[in-house]
């Protein structure tokens, strides 16, 4: 199922019921919904903070079938921003070395089961897949 | 929705859905808080990594004062966040 929504964190709310509605509908167990939800915010609130003055909404598709579900998130006007390049990010640093930000793609890359991006014509195409086990 | 108050042993209980869009609600009400404290996750169903921002930046301030946050009844999906993100190492956590 299709649904454009506008380049706003107010967005986020109305994403997630109507991801909810579809994995509801679906009867996608818990140990997927949550990885599912996270990686929807987090990779929208990646394409809302990089292009805030972009005025085209993005496209997101959810689709649930036998306990596997499948997201394409789709931008428009953008420049490329590879978000399945593994993040450097060094969760062991004590936390006088920590400073906040920066784990959202990471936790996407943990989280789900495959990731893949693609640019061209200034458009964006992030999928990816998350199932039980 | 997210909610987050004092309960009545003046532990911090938070509900619902942390998601960006709440942020600016934890971080104003965590802004506030001084000394050691609680955060009671019972009711906490998700939180993505805007929220751990906010828990990072309240643990610098109170452990640079000698205090710190403790986090409690934190849920599986949770944990995981915490686990991947390398947060028990600067928390102390206890899982529900």
């Amino acid at each position: 199922m299709q649904r454009t929504f506008t380049r706003s964190f107010d967005a986020l709310a109305d994403i997630y019921e109507f991801a909810e509605g579809i994995l509801a509908a679906e009867n996608v167990e818990d140990s997927v919904r949550f990885p599912v939800h996270l990686a929807l915010e987090e990779l929208y609130v990646n394409m809302v903070k990089y292009y805030p003055d972009n005025d085209n909404d993005i496209l997101l598709d959810v689709t649930a079938a036998d306990g596997k579900v499948s997201v394409t998130m789709t931008d428009y006007d953008v420049d490329a921003f590879d978000v399945s390049v593994p993040r450097n990010v060094d969760t062991e640093l004590p936390l006088d070395g920590r400073v906040p930000g920066g784990l959202g793609l990471h936790l996407v890359q943990k989280m789900v089961d495959n990731l893949e991006y693609e640019h061209h014509d200034r458009q964006s195409t992030v999928r990816f897949t998350k199932e039980s086990g | 929705m997210f909610n987050i108050e004092f309960g009545d042993n003046g532990e911090i209980l938070c509900s619902g859905r942390l998601d960006a869009a709440q942020c600016a609600k934890a971080e104003e009400f965590l802004g506030s808080v001084e000394g050691p404290s609680t955060l009671d996750f019972a009711q906490l169903e998700y939180i993505s990594s805007a929220g751990l921002g906010i828990l990072l930046k309240t643990q610098k301030r109170l452990v640079a004062n000698s205090a710190g946050l403790k986090i409690i009844n934190v849920n599986n999906h949770i944990h995981d966040v915490f686990r991947y993100s390398g947060f028990h190492s600067i928390f102390e956590i206890e899982a529900q």
